[in-house]
């Protein structure tokens, strides 16, 4: 047909491309296009994007979606025969240019996404979760490319259009060699993909005017890396996304060509909150940042212990590991979410993603002030039985946070992260001011500086250490100080001087013998008289401790105690060692419970030898951070824990709700049992522990609720909830209540619905009501809207009958007219909680 | 005329004794005598004995998950509804048994 109001010639089709035109069926109509004179343009009229026909780039920016139409015009000396190239072309042909591609496997899916950002699952990147919190911000990339100052020079449009050009020729013949060696079909069309790219007419353009504006030809190349990277990563396609990928290699590759194969991109500089994105990272490159700035964290890599992932934990960082490819997919300067607990990264521009974050921020800002008042005191159990809960922190720059989230101390700080990763260790004046600044940080609260620990597993170069067969089990911790007196007597006097300076005790890690301890005191004694000598003030009375991380140390406790002021237990290591189970291996990982019995009997044991001896003892594994196992540490009747200092709120919330004998005799009960999924059954159906809470509080009541239909009627209720502290995972408890709404509707008429589940969720039984300011559409048996919400949560296990007893009065009740009138005309929380309470005979 | 009830819903928090108080409400109303037993999440609650069934000249089971012990019901006048039927329309369910 021939368009009456231009002189083209035109058609339109529907893509029926399941993935949309990406980059291979977009290279091919590239490719026919270009086989002639004639202009052509494609212009998807779902958003309007036109898009130049020669330009694989170009096509892919417009976003063709399966089922999108598209026009197509064609203009130019040989438009007639173009016209009809391309009609069949991409009538016949195009449809089969896409071969299926594998799906990547994600590590999380839709399904486990809460209901409100199932829109933007395919947005979602889905990682593991290294640490809680969310935030927004622009990404920075380390590592992407970042042009180095030292070569950043003018540009000459003359001479750097001939660089580039030879560039792009050179890179072209590198590629070919590839296609010709392809070994595969698919291999080939990979780099078929990548031809098509660097000849793209589009990228060439937007390079060669770059120049012309007077940039540096490895500039322009960065910059068009950045411009195209960001245009790709915004499409709503997987596969073109992934482009991004493609064309940040492309451009590496041109970087190489025109600054020498050496060519390493620069450093980079926080200049603004930021989310920093890496493949992985070393510690000095994480200290090195602007804390003030470093918003979060994205790792490619998905190793857990690593000392990035370890630092970024301690300093309460949103971190989310394991997502390849990260630094291309998100590129520099994107704006994205980092949902830490979730392990979740979404570009925020995705629909409804801003909106539910913001929500989540007003969520978690209320439930920690909700946290606060347990944070801000020391914390003792409903029986009077005292718990100091101190921080684990891996840099100075940590305590600030860990005192704002209420540490009582810091009942771990891991110098290694000073060491690591550096050409040669930290001076003796540099550690003192770090040590010094950290004492004067706590005030008079304690610090634990535990003294270097590294070892083969966390090698330091400048030590020269011989790999290892087994690091684990080789020369770690305090084995290497003989080997290595000066760094231990710098790093000595260094924590000795400090002590002046405020409450810092000092730690050993992985001891295994008397004499060890024994060893390392004379040095300390020796150098607490050089220090004298030199008339330099330090604290006498120093407390020195030890990690207890072997089943040696373990066993010999009440000797240790001799020469020892107390002691931590390591549970990470200890019960890696316990168990002869690698951590770190995953097929064997699990067997390192330490909920087993036969752990916590030993656990017990070294605990009693300490007490009996008078030694404080606390913890500072992982094993304390995790609140569902609290009442058997609470039950050991341990001194302190120490844990990431994120964690230290809901752990003072849930210590200050426990009973400290029920949690002795569980712990008795546990030790009795033979394996550690009876720990586990017991630790969830264990009532005693954590008296019970009143089914019915203020608190779980929202009057003029804001909710505007049923799911955030539901959110609601679940984030009040959730605020009191009366369930764990959020995301589970909307699923279980939806579940139920999805047999059939709770709306049970006359106005009221009752939605409600029995969930691993609930932490303590409740009743919460909502009363929306406007009635919501809940789909309900007499078809009306619904003007009252009453939710029944139940704990999965456990005894509940004294609250099914009330859940099923009230369900009774609800039957009945006058109590419903009753119930629609109260305005008052608190006399609704007592009214109510009185009615259904439950306490309040 | 006396009549024997059972009720029981998927999660047995809320809908078991919501259409339990119903039956019993509007079968007293229309002047039946009825027993209604509630199976939910506290287990089987006034249980029928075998006394009220055999004495029992219809049974109603309002569930929505098989009926625990259903087979006592066997050979009896048997009205089976789903748990909202009872909550929305109790009147309509004793009306079945006539019909």
């Amino acid at each position: 047909m021939k368009s009456e109001t231009t002189n083209s010639l035109a058609f339109t089709f529907t893509c029926n491309l399941p993935n949309g035109l990406h980059a291979r069926p977009a290279s091919h109509l590239a490719d026919v296009a270009n086989g002639f004179a004639a202009a052509g343009t494609l212009k998807n009229l779902r958003n309007g994007v036109e898009a130049d026909l020669k330009s694989v780039l170009a096509m892919i920016a417009a976003d063709v979606r399966a089922g999108d139409e598209c026009l197509v015009r064609i203009e130019g000396p040989d438009d007639a025969e173009s016209f009809e190239t391309l009609r069949s072309f991409i009538h016949r042909d195009l449809p089969a240019c896409d071969e299926p591609l594998a799906a990547p496997a994600p590590a999380g899916s839709a399904h486990s996404l809460p209901r409100q950002l199932r829109s933007a699952a395919s947005y979602c990147h889905f990682g593991i979760p290294v640490s809680r919190g969310v935030v927004c911000g622009p990404t920075v990339v380390v590592g992407g490319i970042v042009i180095p100052e030292a070569v950043d020079e003018p540009g000459y449009p003359e001479r750097d259009a001939e660089r580039l050009s030879r560039a792009l020729q050179a890179v072209r013949n590198r590629m070919d060699v590839l296609l010709a060696r392809s070994a595969s079909e698919t291999e080939a069309a990979v780099v078929r993909a990548h031809l098509a790219l660097l000849g793209d007419i589009t990228f060439h353009r937007d390079l060669f005017q770059r120049i012309e504006h007077g940039i540096q030809a490895g500039r322009a190349v960065s910059e068009s890396a950045t411009f195209f990277g960001a245009l790709l990563r915004r499409s709503e396609n997987l596969y073109i996304r992934e482009r991004a990928i493609d064309i940040q290699e492309i451009c590496l590759q041109l970087l190489e060509e025109i600054y020498g194969p050496g060519f390493q991109p620069a450093a980079v500089e926080l200049r603004q909150p930021s989310i920093v994105v890496a493949e992985n990272l070393a510690p000095q490159q994480l200290l090195a940042l602007d804390r003030t700035l470093l918003k979060g964290v994205v790792l490619e890599s998905a190793a857990l212990t690593s000392h990035v992932v370890i630092l970024a934990r301690s300093m309460g960082i949103p971190c989310v590991v394991g997502l390849p490819d990260a630094h291309v997919w998100l590129g520099d300067g994107q704006d994205v979410v980092v949902d830490a607990g979730r392990g979740l990264v979404v570009p925020s521009f995705a629909p409804g993603v801003r909106r539910f974050y913001e929500r989540e921020g007003t969520t978690e800002r209320r439930r920690s002030l909700a946290l606060g008042r347990f944070s801000s005191q020391r914390v003792q159990t409903v029986d009077g039985c005292g718990i100091e809960v101190g921080a684990n922190v891996g840099a100075a720059a940590d305590f600030e946070a860990a005192f704002r989230f209420g540490a009582d101390g810091i009942g771990l700080f891991r110098t290694e992260m000073l060491f690591v990763d550096r050409d040669e260790a930290p001076s003796e004046n540099a550690q003192f001011e770090i040590y010094r600044q950290a004492a004067e940080c706590a005030g008079n609260r304690p610090i634990i500086i535990r003294t270097l620990d590294i070892g083969g597993d966390k090698p330091l170069a400048y030590l020269k250490m011989r790999p290892e067969k087994n690091p684990f089990l080789g020369n770690r911790g305090v084995r290497i100080y003989p080997k290595h007196q000066e760094l231990l007597r710098t790093q000595l006097r260094a924590v000795l001087r400090a002590s002046a300076c405020g409450r810092i005790q000092m730690m050993l890690p992985m001891i295994s013998s008397l004499d060890e301890v024994l060893w390392f005191k004379g040095v300390l004694s020796d150098v607490r008289q050089e220090l004298a000598s030199r008339q330099i003030t330090f604290d006498a009375a120093m407390k020195v401790g030890a990690m207890i991380e072997t089943p040696a140390a373990g066993f010999l406790v009440d000797r240790l105690a001799t020469e020892l002021d107390f002691f931590s237990l390591g549970t990470n290591d200890l019960s890696q060692y316990f168990f002869a189970a690698d951590r770190e291996n995953a097929d064997v990982a699990a067997l390192s419970n330490v909920r087993h019995p036969g752990f916590l009997r030993f656990l017990k044991q070294i605990v009693d030898a300490a007490r009996k001896r008078g030694r404080r003892i606390g913890i500072c594994g992982d094993m304390a951070g995790r609140l569902a196992q609290l009442p058997l540490l609470v039950g050991l009747q341990l001194d302190s824990l120490s844990a990431p200092a994120i964690e230290i709120p809901a752990i003072k919330e849930r210590v200050a709700r426990l009973s400290a004998g029920a949690c002795r005799r569980l712990l008795e009960q546990a030790i009795e049992f033979g394996s550690a999924s009876e720990v586990e059954a017991l630790l969830g159906s264990c009532e005693s522990i954590e008296p019970p809470r009143p089914l019915l509080d203020r608190d779980l009541i929202v009057l003029d609720a804001p909710s505007e239909d049923k799911e955030e009627a539901i959110r609601d209720m679940v984030d009040a909830l959730y605020i009191a502290g009366r369930i764990g995972n959020r995301d589970g408890m909307e699923e279980a209540l939806w579940a139920r709404e999805a047999v059939y509707s709770t709306g049970l008429g006359h106005g009221f619905a009752v939605p409600h589940c029995k969930s691993r969720a609930v932490t303590a039984d409740s009743i919460g009501i909502l009363k929306p300011k406007r009635p919501i559409e809940w789909g309900s048996l007499d078809g009306q809207p619904v003007r009252m919400v009453i939710l029944l949560a139940l704990r999965e296990a456990g005894q509940n009958g004294g609250h099914m007893q009330v859940f099923s009065r009230l369900a009774r009740k609800l039957m009945n007219e006058e109590f419903r009138a009753r119930l629609l005309s109260a305005d008052d929380p608190v006399l609704l909680v007592s009214q109510l309470g009185q009615e259904l005979d439950a306490a309040v | 005329m006396k009549i024997v009830a059972v009720t029981a819903c998927a999660t047995g928090i809320a809908h078991t004794y919501m259409a339990a108080e119903q039956l019993e409400k509007t079968g007293k109303a229309l002047g039946h005598q009825i027993k209604v037993e509630t199976q939910g999440a506290m287990g089987i609650e006034n249980e029928l004995s075998v006394n009220d069934i055999r004495q029992a000249e219809a049974a109603i089971l309002a569930a929505d998950i098989e009926v625990e012990k259903g087979d006592r019901f066997d050979g009896m006048k048997t009205v089976r509804v789903p748990v909202q039927e009872a909550i929305k329309d109790p009147k309509g369910v004793f009306a079945r048994i006539k019909g």
